[in-house]
């Protein structure tokens, strides 16, 4: 059976060259000359994708979402944008509205087939294949929605459960840990391993990506490193097969960044291999910091990654701290940083970008000024230090962070 | 965020982007790179002059696209990232594995 497109426009000469051009790609071509029309036709026959011009008279392309997103029969009806030619801001609002994706005016008409299938590729798994929506048998009903939303905080407990409540106690050493989710499914994680009596593996990451795509590779990760730091002793090793395993199951845009390292109590050392991670810094009594860097790539997304194992040597009052990329990307008055719609700016911002982020740099700062506290008590610290600078104890990046302090 | 696309001889396409590409500018981002690898043309470049910041998913469709790039026999190629841009690469090494050219004519040259 054929598919159905809608074509709204207000030109009809438009109308005619986009019905002539997608009709012999096997389409079927409706097509309206106004926003009121649109809906209508959408609403009587639901269409399989709609092509809608923003600029139209009465009834705007935004506004003709706006209904179709409200109405149960046309809400999920994939919808291409067609925009003026250099109208990011209109781009970003059709986006934010609920369009698929858009296409530029004056357009090429080999790109307009290429985006209408690509479109619709994308969005008929979700309607004849994804065997979960079948499982639901309700399609997209309000029911089918309000189950997944219930896997989903199932996926979130569970997710929960797996990482430690609190940071194990060990001779010698105080440890202290901190995770705030930005939201149900968090992409940051952390874990201690005990490997034997006087050794305990230390890992912290950050899964890129979002979502249960992103939580489920946190969860992939974390047990596949709990089998094999019983078989490898290298962390570079370790790393290694993790990346061959990601790369091998996922798509390239599914990544992980991460450190993992070994905590040995006898021999005061931390041997460890840092997988294009930010770097943990490593505090030393004589007021030094040193940054962790030895490893290699950020985790899964080239089979060719290689990884090395370094070391450090922890003497009495030594703190390693570890964190993720949500602390030091705190942005002023938060907002500035994580707001898409302030995303239009000029060269300029490099001069200023440092103030704009909290940074490494106030970090270490942080972490000297209050190195004679215990680990919790700097993990506060750090947390006030952030609420200060971005004035809000809100977050909108997951954050991590792991402080491992030698007694004196 | 804003970008313009030319496609220079060669079938050479250079994405000019200026501002930060966070958030949603990210999705414009990746799908104007999917535009050009579904027109068939797979040797770009990513002009990051004017880019002050990018997100961690700008950083996966890079990815992403390199591959598919790599893949079909392309490649794709960075061109002057600034100081923030630079550490996310260098921290995350995927300054190893992503050519970086601090003019266009040496990016334009990487294809030849």
């Amino acid at each position: 059976m054929a598919e159905t497109i809608l074509v709204v426009d207000d030109d009809l000469d438009i109308l005619e060259l986009l019905k002539m051009n997608l009709e012999p790609e096997g389409y079927d071509v409706q097509t309206a000359s106004d926003g009121e029309s649109a809906v209508q036709s959408a609403c009587t026959d639901p269409p399989d994708l709609i092509l809608l011009d923003v600029m139209m008279p009465h009834k705007n392309g935004f506004q003709v979402i706006e209904e179709l997103k409200d109405i149960e029969e046309t809400k999920n009806v994939p919808i291409i944008l067609v925009t003026a030619r250099g109208q990011t801001e209109d781009k970003v609002r059709g986006l934010d509205t609920g369009a698929d994706d858009y296409i530029t005016k004056p357009f090429d008409l080999r790109e307009v087939t290429a985006r209408v299938e690509a479109v619709l590729g994308r969005t008929r798994p979700i309607k004849y294949i994804n065997p979960l929506m079948r499982a639901m048998g309700e399609g997209f009903s309000e029911k089918g929605l309000e189950q997944l939303a219930g896997h989903l905080q199932a996926a979130a407990a569970i997710q929960k459960k797996l990482l430690p409540e609190q940071a194990p106690s060990i001779d010698g050493f105080d440890i202290a840990t901190l995770l705030q989710s930005s939201t149900s499914v968090s992409g940051d994680f952390y874990d201690f391993i005990p490997l034997s009596e006087t050794q305990i593996g230390i890992v912290l990451g950050d899964v890129k990506g979002s979502g249960i795509p992103a939580a489920l590779l946190m969860v992939m990760i974390r047990t596949a490193l709990r089998l094999l730091c019983h078989e490898e002793e290298a962390p570079a090793s370790i790393l290694k097969r993790i990346n061959d395993l990601v790369v091998r199951d996922t798509e390239a845009d599914l990544f992980a960044t991460m450190v993992y390292g070994i905590l040995d109590t006898t021999a005061s050392t931390f041997t460890y291999s840092n997988g294009g991670h930010c770097y943990p810094f490593h505090w030393t009594q004589n007021r030094n910091i040193t940054v962790l860097k030895t490893g290699g790539m950020l985790i899964g997304a080239f089979d060719e990654a290689t990884f090395t194992t370094g070391t450090c040597h922890l003497a009495p009052g030594d703190i390693i701290a570890f964190y993720t990329d949500g602390i030091t990307e705190t942005g002023t008055g938060d907002s500035t940083a994580a707001d898409p719609n302030q995303s239009i700016s000029t060269t300029h911002e490099d001069a200023i970008l440092t103030d704009m982020f909290y940074g490494g740099d106030r970090l270490a700062a942080c972490l000297s000024k209050n190195a004679s506290l215990s680990a919790s008590a700097l993990c506060e610290a750090i947390v006030e230090d952030l609420a200060r600078f971005s004035g809000s104890t809100q977050t909108h990046d997951d954050r991590a962070l792991i402080v491992i302090k030698r007694d004196v | 965020m804003n970008f313009e696309t030319t496609i220079e001889t060669g079938n050479i396409s250079t994405l000019h982007i200026a501002g930060k590409i966070l958030g949603n500018a990210t999705d414009i981002f990746r799908k104007e790179m999917e535009l050009q690898l579904q027109t068939g043309r797979d040797k770009l470049v990513v002009d990051l002059t004017n880019v002050s910041l990018i997100d961690s998913s700008a950083l996966g469709a890079i990815v992403t696209t390199l591959k598919c790039c790599q893949e079909s026999g392309g490649k794709l190629v960075l061109l002057n990232p600034q100081k923030a841009v630079q550490e996310v690469l260098e921290v995350t090494q995927l300054a190893t594995v992503i050519e970086i050219y601090d003019t266009e004519e040496a990016a334009r040259a990487a294809f030849m």
